[in-house]
Order: structure tokens, then C-alpha cells, then sequence
């Protein structure tokens, strides 16, 4: 940058030296507010914080904004997939199926055909509701009775008519009544005659689509009519509605999902917290006292590491022995936080050490300080930007390893939702509902993640070998 | 005159930070000659080390990052050279060393094996020949029983004997120019003394060019041919050793000379500090960076960066600082030639 | 004599067989309003005697004295209270002696807020005026100390120690990590606190020229042993023990022609380690002029003149 500025003469004039009482140009940032800021740089961090605090709501305002009891079982809708609000049609109480048996026609068949044909005309004799469906068809001579079959697809064969639902005992007995599990959805009935020893290679198919059907007296004893309300039959009604499904009982996914939150979360916050006091009470001790004790004190901190977590565990909820209705989510805090605070203290105590040697502290010595003033005014403070990241690192470990409990059976107790616990009993259905396992999956997969770019983008911030003047 | 080895032109490095970026090094010029030892003196943050380190391109970009400059060695650009090619001259035909030779030697090798290596890589030689041209290495810097030392790890070697290691493997490879940064800030006077006598007479026997880096005047004046002075990211004055000691042509290497005690003077006389500090090179300022500080600072200072004055043309010797111009006025100490002046 | 030691001894126990002797014997008087300069290499022992004087190491053996009064083997939290109008301490690292989450007040404030004997408002007008004093505004005091530079926080650390105005100050290397145009503020303003305050001082630092410029008594100490001392000129300018001649000889000057004429030095060993010392002078294995007894005999303390004292077999 060569100048090529040409001076005048009056450029030449002395000018008073400027530096007394020198000025600080850059503006007066405390640790935290320069913390805070770096951190709003880093968006990672900032949209895992956005997370984790979406999280809080999710778990401390949820439940007042969503009030469904996650332990009432919807039967109606058991291992529902996520959809909009489902409506139902209202029908009276179940009137019991009287089998269509024809007098005109003979029971045993007349005559063994090799290849007996399908029956025809096959239709359902009331409108299908998944109360119950209801099949009649036309009867087929040589037939000595006739098997029913369900499938959820077009079966591609006679070997693929799907699961079967009973037989009839008759070649007269031309209609069966479908209660099995029903839910709305297509499902293609198949129907085979037999002459009562051997089955036919031929088959019929029907394409059923039962309505969802809700009787008048369920309807108001959950709620969905009013006590005076007076609705027609075959109306239609709207149903609860279960905007992330329902698990294999019927129970809400969403109201589940919160109330897992908060025990997933309370183990996963509550037990660092207490550990990491813990630890740092323990860690600050053996650190600043130092010698013998120091070193009796660490010895008995590796004897804790050393113990092996999942045997100690176990033992312990044996130990603890859980009582029914009791959920377990106490005796995990207690194991983790036992098993937990090592890693803290020992981090603590190296901090310490390194703290206690610094010319600050031996300038408040010279200065008369006390042991407790020292400790309170210059150590803890200078600790606890190691020990939010701790924190915020122990956090999503501790919620990882409540999960894994819950999930191997060994956490909290059913009914007591944890986002652990529903991932096992969804891994049960993971083939025909995945919803069930996914959900809590993908809640325990973001708290986590979240929790440890949170992590790392703190100890970016509080790093100190970041914040020199250059 | 001899060769020029080492040219280097309108160097400028900036920082990224958080803030913004923070220019280090802002438009350095400087030429290093066959067997010369120059020395860059500055304080800590002038610059000085990134100007090595990005010749060397050993700076981290990012967050660093070379946005003008060229810088020729025996003619070649090695400025923006893929790390390939750099390869090929760092530890070849520049060797560097550095404050603290812990942090570039490696804990878990032997000092022989590592300086056989770098003869192995560089020079094609096998395992039990780089071991023997280690030993000899080792003997060449005065380590005793080289032998023995070659076969130990960088641990069991006190201060002094690391850089002595250190400087032994960068001579490994014959390097025309060894770039010594603040190699002697980390040890006691007795040890510096040795190590700076030995780098001289590996000078006269190699036929070495030095760069040395150093805050340390005292250093500058026991090994300086040539010295260019540092000062928020611009060399303000260059020229040989006399003319930066005994002819100061910029206030600031005045100012450094009367901060420091001297053997002869009196001890009762009071030592004449430079006020204030340097500038935050975040917002480098708009004139002369010393202009804060200078006590016989112009108006034209401030907003005008000084150009770069010629003080004696057959000694090479340059000033930026407006002092030096033909109308300004002289002043008590400064070196101005007397052609030049008015009054 | 305001500060005196006698054979002051302090050793670590680093192992089960090993200890280091820091401190082997230092016999050492300090005027009234004198400032004594300590020099020598890394691991000689000058932070250990600096930090033991003041009570932040218990001595092992040997005095210490404050105007006659014994001082405590062992510094409790009330004993450094009850002398910390007497010793105070400026640290070497400007960076590692300001607590990085107090403001400049509370940094500098600290010492009146232990003694409780000061309002908030009054702490606050003495914090400024201090501020002032060692050349800082003192509109900074509600700043961090990462916001100021090295020397700016070596001010702090200086006025913080002035505070309390104590009597004796171990000022440990307390410009070595400064750059050379700071270093000389640092200095002139340690001389005239010295002065108008009428303290005494004990100025520790490796740089020859500059604890020659500072003291009006030097003392140079080799691997826990004083080797010499007397009046920084007579010490500088014609030293006599060995040690002292190698370390004047090693000390370069910013003077090219000066350094040019200067005889070449000639290659002499390292510092050994001060692990499990034996008997005999601490520097026979480096000296020139080592005779027979030096590495089996400790040599004796020799006044060769009224204030002069060398610890060498050659002047016995």
C-alpha cells in the first residue's frame, strides 16, 4: 500500500502525544456474555439449543396443551398408524349372526367331483362395519362345506388365500360372520368348498372395506356423546383423535411419547445434576486438600469406574426389588448417579490442581484469603465452564443410558411410559406398525444429538484458547 | 554482492476470526542474501512469525490466508504451492526452527531415527545410512556422546540439547536458508549463548543464509548482518546492523533502543519507556501504525501512511515513517540524512 | 535489616528417594528500602526463595525473619493476613495471576474486601485512584482482564499488591513475559512506587542488564546456592565467582560493535538437575577453574570486601 499522498507543509506540525490514560476500543464482554455470543455463531449449537428447549415445552407444557391419558386404551383403534381425525359409524349393540342354512339344498354333496367349482354371487349380507362382516354366497353342488380365508392383498393363488377364519359344515351352510380383529382396511375374503375331506382348487375372492363401527353404548361411556345426545343409528361420529397412532394397546403414542419425555428427561437431567454436584463436591475436596487423602480418595473413585455398570444394575434392582405399580424410575436414578460421578470428580480434581497453582490464587493467599474464600470466589467459578460442558455431555449419556436399560427390560417398569420402554415393546411391531418403534426412537436419536452438539458447541465457546486477543 | 536467495514482496496475511478478520501481516517486503543472517525484530503480535510461517505455508488456512504477495526462492514463486510441492523445498531447501522444539518433534521416535527420516524421505538414503549422517549431524551441533544421545527420546533432552536436535535435523538436508524462530527465548543466557554461537559457526560452514526471528535486540546486535524491524504487520526499517544501531532512522527503533537498559549507562538515569501499546490489528489504523505511540508524531501521520523512505542507498537502508521526508523537521537522536533536509 | 533468611532450606519430596533440593541454604539480608536484584538460570531455585520468603512454600529449615520477627514455618490463612501488609508478592505471568472472572475492581479490591475494613464506595475510590497510580483508566474497572494487554495486566497485578501498601515486595520475573517497549514502563513504575512509597523490594528476573539497571544489590544464585553477591555495579562490572563470570560473559547487548570485538565463548555444559545433590560446589562440573576439593567440599561463604560476598573455594 504505497502512499502517493504529496504533504503540505502545515502537515508537519506536532501533534500531542495521545496515550495517557489508555483507551480500550473493543467493548467490555464478561466470560459469559462473550460465551453467549460465540455460541450464537454457531449455528449448530443454536438450533440444538432451539431443540433442547422445544424439548422442555414438549415435556412441561405438552401434557397441559395435549390432555389425553396416555394409559386409556382405545380398542377402536389399536397400533394406529398417524393419520387425521377418523370418524366411526354409530351402531347398536352386537345382535347375534344367525347362519343362512338352506332347506332346499343337500348337506352332504351328491356326488365326489374331482374339481368341485367356486361358489358364486359372494357378497355381505349387512353393510361391513369393523364390528363384524358378514359373508353369504351361493351354494356349489358337490360341496360338503366350505372354508373361509382372509387376506389383506389380491391372493395371487390357492396357496396364498391368506389366514384362515373357520369352515362351514354343510354344502347348505352358505354364510359366516368375520370377527376377528378388524379394522378399516381392504381385506379380500376367500372362500374354497370341500366336499368334507378334500379342499378344492378353486376359490372365489371378495373385496371388503369395513367401515369403522362404534356401538351407542361405548360411544358415551368414552365420552364421544354427549349423555342427552340423541344421534341416529348409522350416523356418522367422529373419534379421538391419535395424531401420532396408538401402540398395541390402543394407548396415544403423543400422551405416551410426553409422559416418556419426562421420565426419559428427569433420569437424563436429574441424575447428572446429582452426580456432577456430586463429583465436583467430591472432586474440589481431594483436589485442594491433595496428599494422602488426594490419592486414597481417587483410588476409591477408580474402584468405582471399575465396578461393571449393567451386573450393578441388576443387582441392583434385585436388591431395590421393585414393587408392583412401582415404575423404577428412583432406584436407576440412585444406580446412575452412584455409578455416575467419577468421571466428574476426577475432571474437577484435575481442574483444581491446575486452578490451585495459578498466581491468582497465590495472590489471594498473600491477601489473607481463607480456604473457603478461595474456594468460593476463585476456584468454583473458574470450574464451571468445564463443568456445564460436562453437564451438557452427561445429559444425552444419561438419557441414552436410561433408554438402553428400558429397551434390555432393565429400567423403568411397565406401565410407566419411557421413550426406552416403548421402543421395546414397539420393536414387537416393527414390521407391521413401525410407528411404534420409530417415534420413540426418533426422540431418544435428537435429544441426544442435540444435547451433544449443544455440548460441543459450548466448549467451543467457553474454550479458553480461543479467547486470546489475537 | 552476493546471491539473493529469498525475495519476498508485498506479503499480506489476514486472519479470520470471530470478529472479523485481523490483518497480520500487511504488505512486507524483504530480501535475504547468499550466507547473510537477517534478523525480523518485532514485539509479540507484529507479525513477524506469520510472516515465516506463510513463506514456509505452515500457517493454518483457514482461518489464515494469503491475500497478496509474492515470494521467490532462487527465482521460483513458492507462495500458493500445493502441500505437495511444498514438500519439496520446507526441510529442503529451507530449514526451520523454533521456539519450542518439543512441539515439532515427535515424543515417541528416537532424535536419530527422526532425523534419519527426514533424510529418508528426502534424500533417498537407507535406514542404516540416515542413522550414521544422524550421528554425524548430531556431532556437527556439539551434542556429547552423539551416539548414545542419537538412540533417546526428545524427553531425556534438557532445553538446550533439544534445540541443538532440533537444529541438527534441520540441517539434515543442506538447506540454503534456516529460519530460526525466537530459537532462544525459552533458554537461560548461558545456553542461548551457546546455541547462538553454534548457529553461527554452522553458518560459516555451510555457507548458510539465517533468518532470525527474535523481540531481543541484544540477540539481534550478536547475530545480525542485516535487520528488518516489525511493527503492526510493516517492516517500518530495514538495513545491516550498524545502520538499525547506530543510525535509528525510525522513531520506534529508537524508542525500543532507549527503553532497554545499556551496560555502559548509568544506572541512576532513567529508562525512557514507549507509551501505550501496540495497535489492535482488528481495525489497523489508517496512517502510520505507530502513530499512537510516536512521540514526535505529525498531523499528516494519522491519516497518511508514511511511503518508504530511502535513508542510505548503497547500505539498502529504508524507513517508513514520514520524518524522513524532505520538509519535515529534524529531530533530537533520529538518523536523517542530511541531503535530504531542510532543517 | 527488614527482611533477613538464614540457611533457608527448601526441598520437595518428588519420589520415594528423591528430593529436589530448591532452596540449599540461602543466607540472605535485605535493607530497608533497598531493592536487591536475584538472578539466575531456570531451576536455580529464585521463584522457590521469592515464594518461600512470603509463606506461599513452608521452608524445610532455616529463618526467616521480618524486623527480627520469626516469621511461621508454615503460613496459615491468618498468618498471611496478619503479614499481608508486610509481603507481598507481583507474579511473573501477567495472564495466569488475574483471575479471568473478576472485574478489574474486584481484582484489584481483593485485598481491602479480605481485611473488611472498607465500604463498597470506599474500595471502589481507592480501586480508581490505584488504577490511576500504575497509569490505567480508571473507567476500566468494570472490565475483564483478557480486554488489556501483557503490561496492562502486569499494572493490575502491581496495583493490587500496592493496595494494602505493604513494606516488601518479591517482584518474581515480573517483565520477563513482556515486550521489550513495555517492560521499561513496567520498570519505571516499580522504581517510583519504590520510591514514593519508601518499599523495599526483592527483583527477580534472568536478565542481567535489567536487575543491574533495577537493584542496588545484586545476588546470584546457582542450583539452590547463593554464589555471590554485592552492590549490582561492583557484581556486574568484576565478578568474581566463576558462575557469575560465565553468566556476565553469556549476556549479549544490544551493541553490534560491542558483541562483534566480544571473545567467543566456549561451549560449557547445562544446569545439572537439583534431584539428590551431593556434597561439593553446586558448579564444579561446569567451572573452569575447578580445583580438586570443589566436587567433594562445600565452599565456605567469603567476604572479600566490606559488601561483598562469593561462595568459591578460590577466594578461601
Amino acid at each position: 500500500m504505497e502512499s502517493t499522498y504529496k504533504p503540505k507543509a502545515s502537515d508537519f506540525a506536532p501533534v500531542k502525544s495521545n496515550v495517557h490514560g489508555e483507551q480500550i476500543s473493543r467493548p467490555s464482554l464478561s466470560y459469559w456474555q462473550d460465551a453467549w455470543i460465540r455460541l450464537k455463531k454457531n449455528t449448530r449449537a443454536l438450533i440444538s439449543l432451539y431443540i433442547v428447549i422445544g424439548l422442555a415445552l414438549f415435556t412441561l407444557v405438552g401434557p397441559y396443551l395435549w390432555q389425553v391419558d396416555p394409559a386409556l386404551q382405545d380398542l377402536n383403534q389399536i397400533s394406529q398408524s398417524p393419520a387425521w381425525p377418523k370418524t366411526s359409524i354409530l351402531v347398536g349393540p352386537y345382535q347375534r349372526f344367525t347362519p343362512v342354512v338352506l332347506d332346499d339344498f343337500p348337506a352332504e354333496p351328491e356326488e365326489y367331483l374331482e374339481n368341485i367349482p367356486p361358489p358364486e354371487n359372494i357378497r355381505t349380507s349387512e353393510p361391513p362395519t369393523t364390528q363384524h362382516v358378514r359373508l353369504v354366497w351361493d351354494p356349489v353342488g358337490g360341496a360338503g362345506g366350505y372354508n373361509i380365508y382372509r387376506n389383506q392383498r389380491v391372493p395371487e393363488g390357492i396357496n396364498d388365500l391368506g389366514l384362515p377364519l373357520g369352515s362351514t359344515l354343510g354344502g347348505n351352510e352358505v354364510s359366516y360372520e368375520d370377527r376377528l380383529n378388524l379394522e378399516s382396511r381392504n381385506y379380500y375374503y376367500s372362500i374354497v368348498p370341500t366336499d368334507g375331506f378334500d379342499e378344492s382348487y378353486e376359490y372365489q375372492t371378495l373385496e371388503v372395506t369395513p367401515k369403522l363401527a362404534i356401538t351407542f353404548n361405548e360411544a358415551i361411556d368414552r365420552g364421544l356423546i354427549g349423555p342427552g345426545e340423541d344421534r341416529e343409528l348409522n350416523s356418522e361420529i367422529e373419534l379421538e383423535f391419535h395424531p401420532f397412532g396408538t401402540d398395541y394397546l390402543g394407548r396415544d403414542m403423543l400422551a405416551r411419547l410426553m409422559q416418556g419425555a419426562r421420565v426419559s428427561l428427569f433420569i437424563g437431567i436429574c441424575a447428572p445434576f446429582l452426580f456432577v454436584f456430586f463429583g465436583i463436591v467430591y472432586g474440589g475436596f481431594a483436589g485442594y486438600i491433595g496428599g494422602k487423602l488426594d490419592q486414597f480418595l481417587m483410588r476409591f473413585a477408580d474402584f468405582v469406574v471399575a465396578l461393571p455398570f449393567l451386573l450393578f444394575m441388576i443387582l441392583f434392582k434385585i436388591a431395590f426389588g421393585i414393587g408392583p405399580g412401582e415404575s423404577g424410575v428412583i432406584p436407576m436414578l440412585i444406580a446412575l448417579v452412584i455409578l455416575g460421578w467419577p468421571g466428574t470428580a476426577r475432571l474437577v480434581r484435575g481442574q483444581v490442581l491446575q486452578i490451585r497453582e495459578q498466581g491468582f490464587i497465590e495472590a489471594a493467599r498473600l491477601l489473607g484469603g481463607k480456604n473457603h474464600y478461595l474456594i468460593i470466589r476463585h476456584i468454583i467459578p473458574n470450574t464451571m465452564g468445564v463443568i456445564l460442558v460436562t453437564l451438557t455431555f452427561a445429559v444425552p449419556a444419561a438419557i441414552f443410558t436410561e433408554a438402553f436399560l428400558s429397551f434390555i427390560g432393565m429400567g423403568v417398569a411397565p406401565p410407566t411410559p419411557s421413550w426406552g420402554s416403548m421402543c421395546n415393546e414397539g420393536v414387537k411391531t416393527m414390521l407391521s406398525h413401525p410407528h411404534e418403534l420409530i417415534f420413540p426412537a426418533v426422540f431418544i436419536s435428537i435429544t441426544v444429538l442435540a444435547f451433544n452438539l449443544l455440548g460441543d458447541g459450548l466448549t467451543e465457546a467457553l474454550d479458553s484458547r480461543m479467547r486470546s486477543r489475537e | 554482492m552476493s546471491e539473493t536467495i529469498l525475495e519476498v514482496q508485498n506479503l499480506t496475511v489476514e486472519f479470520a476470526t470471530y470478529g472479523g478478520n485481523v490483518k497480520a501481516v500487511r504488505g512486507v517486503d524483504f530480501h535475504v542474501q547468499q550466507g547473510e543472517t537477517l534478523a525480523i525484530v518485532g514485539e509479540s503480535g507484529c507479525g513477524k512469525s506469520v510472516t515465516v510461517q506463510s513463506i514456509m505455508g505452515i500457517i493454518p488456512m483457514p482461518p489464515g490466508k494469503i491475500t497478496a504477495g509474492s515470494a521467490k526462492l532462487k527465482g521460483k514463486e513458492i507462495l500458493g504451492l500445493s502441500a505437495r510441492e511444498a514438500n519439496k523445498f520446507r526441510g529442503v531447501e529451507i530449514g526451520m526452527i523454533f521456539q519450542d522444539p518439543m512441539t515439532s518433534l515427535n515424543p515417541t521416535m528416537t532424535i536419530g531415527d527422526q532425523i534419519a527420516e527426514t533424510l529418508m524421505v528426502h534424500r533417498n538414503v537407507s535406514k542404516a545410512e540416515g542413522r550414521r549422517k544422524a550421528i554425524s549431524l548430531l556431532e556437527k551441533t556439539h551434542i556429547p556422546e552423539a551416539e548414545k544421545r542419537a538412540a533417546q527420546y526428545p524427553f531425556e533432552f534438557s532445553g538446550g540439547m533439544l534445540q541443538r536436535a532440533m537444529i541438527a535435523q534441520s540441517l539434515a538436508c543442506n538447506p540454503t536458508i534456516l529460519i530460526a524462530d525466537e530459537p532462544t527465548t525459552a533458554l537461560d543466557v548461558t545456553i542461548q549463548a551457546q546455541i547462538l554461537e553454534l548457529m553461527q559457526e554452522l553458518q560459516r560452514t555451510e555457507n548458510m543464509s539465517i533468518i532470525l526471528i527474535t523481540h531481543d535486540l541484544a540477540v539481534v546486535a550478536k547475530m545480525a548482518d542485516r535487520v528488518a524491524v516489525m511493527y503492526a504487520g510493516q517492516v517500518i526499517e530495514t538495513g545491516t546492523v550498524n545502520d538499525i544501531f547506530y543510525r535509528s532512522a525510525h522513531p520506534y527503533t529508537l524508542g525500543l533502543k532507549v527503553a532497554m537498559p545499556s551496560n555502559q549507562s548509568d544506572r541512576n538515569k532513567r529508562l525512557t519507556p514507549i507509551e501505550g501499546s501496540p495497535p489492535d490489528l482488528f481495525s489497523p489504523p489508517k496512517g502510520c501504525g505507530y502513530f499512537a505511540r510516536c512521540p514526535n508524531a505529525m498531523k499528516l501521520c494519522e491519516d497518511h501512511q508514511p511511503p518508504e523512505q530511502i535513508i542510505a542507498k548503497e547500505s539498502n537502508h529504508t524507513s517508513r515513517c514520514w520524518l524522513q521526508h524532505p520538509d519535515a523537521p529534524s529531530v533530537d537522536g533520529l538518523h536523517q540524512p542530511e541531503a535530504a533536509h531542510a532543517g | 535489616m527488614l527482611v533477613r533468611t538464614e540457611n533457608l532450606k527448601k526441598h520437595f519430596q518428588i519420589g520415594r528417594n528423591q528430593t529436589l533440593h530448591a532452596l540449599d541454604g540461602i543466607t540472605l539480608e535485605i535493607a530497608e528500602n533497598e531493592i536487591v536484584g536475584l538472578v539466575g538460570e531456570s531451576g536455580s531455585g529464585k521463584s522457590t526463595f521469592g515464594k518461600t520468603l512470603v509463606g506461599l512454600h513452608n521452608r524445610t529449615s532455616g529463618a526467616a525473619y521480618f524486623r527480627d520477627e520469626l516469621l511461621p514455618a508454615k503460613f496459615s490463612a491468618a498468618d498471611h493476613l496478619h503479614y499481608s501488609k508486610q509481603l507481598q508478592m507481583i507474579f511473573q505471568d501477567p495472564y495466569s495471576s488475574l483471575n479471568p472472572r473478576m472485574t478489574i475492581l474486584d481484582v484489584v479490591g481483593e485485598g481491602l474486601q479480605i481485611q473488611g475494613q472498607h465500604s463498597r464506595s470506599q474500595i471502589k475510590e481507592e480501586v480508581a485512584d490505584w488504577l490511576n497510580k500504575v497509569g490505567l483508566n480508571s473507567d476500566h474497572m468494570s472490565r475483564y482482564p483478557h480486554e488489556f494487554s501483557g503490561g496492562q495486566r502486569q499494572r493490575i497485578g502491581i496495583a493490587r499488591a500496592m493496595i494494602i501498601q505493604p513494606k516488601f515486595v518479591v517482584c518474581d520475573e515480573p517483565i520477563s513475559a513482556l515486550d521489550v517497549s513495555v517492560q521499561a514502563q513496567v520498570v519505571n513504575l516499580l522504581e517510583e512506587l519504590q520510591q514514593s512509597l519508601g518499599l523495599t523490594m526483592l527483583f527477580i528476573a534472568h536478565d542481567l542488564s535489567m536487575v543491574r539497571y533495577v537493584s542496588d544489590r545484586m545476588a546470584v544464585m546457582y542450583l539452590g546456592c547463593l554464589v555471590e553477591s554485592g552492590p549490582s555495579d561492583e557484581v556486574f562490572f568484576d565478578p568474581q565467582h566463576p558462575y557469575t563470570q560465565l553468566l556476565i560473559e553469556s549476556n549479549p547487548e544490544p551493541d553490534p560493535e560491542h558483541e562483534r570485538s566480544r571473545q567467543h565463548i566456549p561451549i560449557r555444559g547445562e544446569i545439572s538437575s537439583p534431584v539428590n545433590v551431593s556434597a561439593g560446589c553446586r558448579f564444579a562440573d561446569r567451572c573452569p577453574k575447578a580445583l580438586d576439593h570443589c566436587k567433594t567440599v562445600t565452599p565456605k561463604v567469603t567476604k572479600i570486601s566490606p559488601d561483598r560476598l562469593v561462595a568459591c573455594h578460590l577466594f578461601e
